[in-house]
């Protein structure tokens, strides 16, 4: 279906058949081990490098779960996920510790996802010192900067930020260790429209000038529009359309796509917008 | 001194001042008003106090930060004259929040049925089958899937979105007089976001709950408030019908807002972030304002 | 929840800064005393006399000026003995509530973040451990060991590992499922640094927390163990020993059993309030 308008460049990542299931507690029987629940049905998708590729898809659909496969937090039970030729999917974690610093994440959950006993600076510089990319105030005060905070915010806990301030800590951290790949986990809906623009902005000009490679996990479909090259809409762990973003905005090919699409509230009056109510199957 | 006039609002917030203990301000003289069956949006940028203002209605403002000035009005009542346990009883009757960071709300080590039925057999002193019985239909209405699988889970086992509609379902099965809503889609997906929406609709409906709606998203402002309050570096800037704010926005800010926000429509531009003229106009704004509360309050 | 900010005034008794102040006042008398017991305790706390057995306190009939809680019935000043008392008290508290949560709470780190072998087998020891009423096994210990402070100490530490390693184990849990130590993971932190520089800080007030009451805990068991003379020697002046010697004379020289029971309780009161003051003075989100 998706015919290649552009040279595309070689994959980052190509994932084949890739799968995951975890226990479902609640039928578990009195003895023996609980049913499993498929959260991953066998993804297949590359992701080609120094491009922005958006993930989106229903509430619970496996995009984080697919995302945390990639950045290698989470194993996959079975299936090839290729970073660069190399099959990463069954490294142990020493193995995996010379790729850690190619491969970030900026997390769904701001607040959790920052420990609440450092502070703002030591938050971003201990995984550049760790990394041997600098690593003191100053360098975390320029990686705050980028995101819009100024330098005051580099003494806070993150208990004294509001939820924007938190989680552009979380995208200073990533962008600080320069990866080659970062997983950004629904990051902009916290933040007001000019925040969001100046972090997205930061964004694309990495993966333009820098070659950054982004997997972009939104719920926002304007944004992912505006932002992304390609995209790939899961439901329920099974990938039902995919292709560059035009393609798929311009000529969805599943229903999904088209209620998703359909969904969007627009920023005007218009009652017409709660009529139609396309019930995901 | 309660005031009857003809009716009473469900939330009055009048002249709230709140501030860092060295004496920053971070609400500035707010005052804002809901109805009954009123949802007002309250928007703003990034740290502007809009989780403060909900703070400080419910009485859980963080340890060190203080209400300098202001009175707030629950029903009528006025909270800043109660015991802080009869205020504490009263808004966990009367009050709901949703919080901004779902997984720091939710208690990691226990089972999500009980988080949800807890404080309807204690708060509201609900028997036990009466709270299973709701919070299996506010689940269902929530669109969870499987209910009975979400609530022998334990929060990190759910994705964001799932933990975000659960505890939109804890705070509206008690069917509250007012509930405050931070950012309560900004982890579903469109679809699930309209249906919640929709819920809020019917419920604001049915039993007459008055929505404090916290959010960037100025396409759901648009749907559904019937209020706007828009809000800057802790000041009201403005505060209008939704349909005002939007056919004939007064603040250059709120035009701003309006014209940054993203559509999928490719012939617009992408990523417009308010002009820095106008922030420094309005930072310029805020400290002459401060000072003249300084120089009030000395005298 | 957080606590209610309102304009209305407090109750001195629900602000935190009293709980951490009162006990701290009263854990600083009783180091002082210990400190410094040569130089304020009136008398000589083994000096007998028989002319001056039984004396009541001075607001009492009968009472001798400078014998400011009586004495006991072989005429020893009580309040010396008490003030010599709490060397031993807080000496061995100190001493043995370190060992013990320094052992216990490395445990429970270990087995609460690995999981896996290394849990299975420390809650398994855990729970073995815990099958033994701990006085007697204390008893029991100290008789294998022979009395001294040495074996009391010893008791404390192997009798309570468990609780530190319990509750650390299950707070480490906690603290293991959040995102930060994930993205700890994603920064390039080893297993060991995550737990050290990651966990740790994040378990700490529960482990400072524990500490004051494990030292109240001790302050108790010694008291036990010299009320059934398993601790040092007997002469020595230790608060077990003293409410075991007023017991016998309750009638008579009530004085005798209760000053030393207050010492203990007051200072086991203490710690274990001070454990939790300090534990919500250490939690950034409500310091
Ligand atoms: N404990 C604290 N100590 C100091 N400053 C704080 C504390 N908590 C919040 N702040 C500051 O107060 C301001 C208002 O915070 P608030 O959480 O209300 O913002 P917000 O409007 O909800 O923003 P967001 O949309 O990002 O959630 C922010 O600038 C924040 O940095
Ligand atoms: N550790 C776990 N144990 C059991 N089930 C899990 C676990 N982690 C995720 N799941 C389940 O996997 C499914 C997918 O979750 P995931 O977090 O990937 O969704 P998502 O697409 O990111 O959704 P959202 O947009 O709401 O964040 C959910 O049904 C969730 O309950
Ligand atoms: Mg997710
Ligand atoms: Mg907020």
């Amino acid at each position: 279906m998706n015919q290649m308008t552009q040279p595309t460049p070689p994959a980052l990542f190509s994932i084949r058949d890739l799968r995951l299931s975890f226990a479902d507690r609640a039928h578990k029987p009195l003895f023996g081990p609980a049913p499993r629940v498929e959260v991953l049905k066998g993804l297949s998708l590359e992701i080609p490098e120094g491009r922005i590729t958006g993930i989106v898809g229903e509430s619970g659909s496996g995009k984080s779960t697919f995302g945390r496969i990639l950045v290698r937090l989470l194993a996959p039970e079975s299936g090839q996920v290729l970073f660069d030729g190399k099959d990463i999917g069954a490294l142990g974690e020493a193995a995996l510790r010379p790729l850690r610093r190619d491969l970030q994440m900026i997390f769904q959950d701001p607040m959790s996802s920052l420990n609440p006993r450092h502070k703002v600076w030591r938050i971003i510089a201990q995984p550049m010192k760790r990394y041997g990319r600098g690593g003191d105030r100053t360098d975390a005060i320029t990686a705050l900067e980028k995101v819009g905070l100024s330098a005051h915010f580099a003494d806070r806990y993150p208990h004294e930020l509001s939820g924007g301030q938190r989680q552009r800590v979380g995208i200073a951290r990533a962008i600080a260790l320069e990866p080659r790949f970062i997983l950004a986990d629904e990051i902009v809906s916290g933040l007001d429209v000019s925040s969001q623009a100046q972090v997205l902005t930061l964004l694309a000009d990495l993966a333009r000038d820098m070659g950054l490679t982004l997997a972009f996990i939104s719920h926002d479909l304007s944004v992912i529009r505006h932002l992304c090259d390609t995209v790939v809409v899961l439901h329920h762990g099974v990938i039902v359309d995919q292709g560059p973003v035009e393609d798929v905005f311009e000529h969805p090919q599943s229903e999904i796509t088209k209620s998703l699409l359909s969904a969007i509230p627009h920023p005007e009056m218009d009652e017409t917008w709660w009529d139609d109510m396309p019930e995901p199957a | 001194m309660t005031s009857t006039t003809a009716h009473t609002h469900t939330l009055d917030i009048i002249n709230l001042n709140i501030a860092l203990p060295r004496g920053q301000r971070l609400l500035r003289n707010v005052s804002l008003q809901l109805e009954p069956g009123e949802v007002r949006a309250l928007v703003g940028e990034s740290g502007a106090g809009k989780s403060m203002i909900g703070k400080a209605v419910l009485g859980i403002l963080p340890h060190k930060i203080k209400m300098t000035e202001g009175e707030i009005l629950l029903e009528g009542a006025h909270l800043n004259a109660m015991t802080p346990a009869t205020r504490r009883r009263t808004v966990a009757k009367m009050s709901a929040l949703i919080p901004q960071d779902p997984l720091t709300a939710l208690n990691p080590v226990r089972k999500i049925g009980p988080q949800i039925t807890d404080p309807l057999i204690r708060i509201h002193g609900w028997s036990h089958q009466r709270a299973l019985a709701r919070a299996r239909e506010l689940l269902d209405r929530v669109h969870i899937r499987a209910p009975d699988r979400v609530m022998h889970s334990y929060p990190h086992e759910l994705s964001g979105g799932m933990r975000q509609r659960i505890l939109i379902a804890a705070a509206f099965a008690p069917s509250p007089r007012l509930i405050v809503a931070d950012e309560p889609t900004t982890a579903l997906d469109v679809t699930v976001q309209k249906q919640i929406l929709r819920l809020i609709r019917e419920l604001q409906r049915e039993t007459g709950t008055a929505v404090l709606f916290v959010t960037h998203d100025m396409g759901v402002v648009a749907k559904i408030s019937q209020k706007v309050t828009v809000l800057f570096a802790g000041r009201v800037i403005e505060d209008a019908a939704t349909h005002t704010v939007f056919e004939n926005p007064a603040h250059p800010y709120t035009q701003a807002l309006i014209a940054a926000t993203p559509t999928p429509n490719v012939s617009a531009r992408p990523f417009q972030p308010v002009p820095s003229a106008l922030i420094a106009e309005l930072h310029r704004d805020t400290v002459a304002a401060d000072a003249l509360f300084a120089q009030r309050g000395r005298r | 929840m957080a606590d209610v900010t309102t304009n209305s005034p407090r109750l001195i008794l629900t602000d935190t800064n009293f709980r951490l102040w009162l006990p701290l006042l009263w854990i600083g008398v009783i180091a002082a005393a210990a400190l410094l017991a040569p130089l304020i305790a009136p008398h000589d706390p083994l000096a007998q006399d028989l002319m001056l057995e039984r004396l009541p306190p001075f607001f009492m009939d009968g009472s001798e000026p400078g014998y400011w809680l009586g004495t006991d019935s072989l005429g020893r000043d009580v309040l010396s003995r008490i003030i010599y008392g709490a060397r031993i008290a807080l000496f061995v508290s100190l001493i043995a509530a370190t060992t013990t949560g320094i052992f216990g709470s490395a445990l429970g780190l270990i087995a609460g973040f690995y999981g896996g072998w290394a849990d299975r087998v420390i809650s398994r020891l855990v729970d073995i451990w815990m099958a033994f009423p701990p006085v007697l096994f204390a008893v029991l210990l100290v008789a294998v060991m022979g009395t001294g402070l040495g074996s009391v100490i010893a008791a404390i530490a192997l009798i309570d590992w468990t609780r530190f390693a319990r509750v650390i184990r299950a707070e480490t849990m906690v603290q293991a499922r959040m995102d930060y130590v994930d993205s700890a993971r994603i920064g390039g932190a080893r297993r060991a640094a995550t737990l050290v520089s990651e966990i740790l800080p994040n378990v700490m007030p529960s482990i400072i927390a524990l500490l004051m009451l494990e030292m109240g805990i001790a302050v108790i068991v010694e008291a036990i163990l010299s009320f059934v003379n398993l601790s040092i020697s007997s002469d020595d002046p230790t608060w077990g020993s003293m409410i075991a010697e007023g017991r016998g004379a309750i009638h008579f020289a009530w004085w005798v059993l209760l000053f030393p029971l207050i010492a203990l309780f007051m200072t086991v009161l203490s710690f274990s309030t001070l454990g939790e003051g300090l534990k919500q003075r250490f939690d950034p989100v409500l310091k």
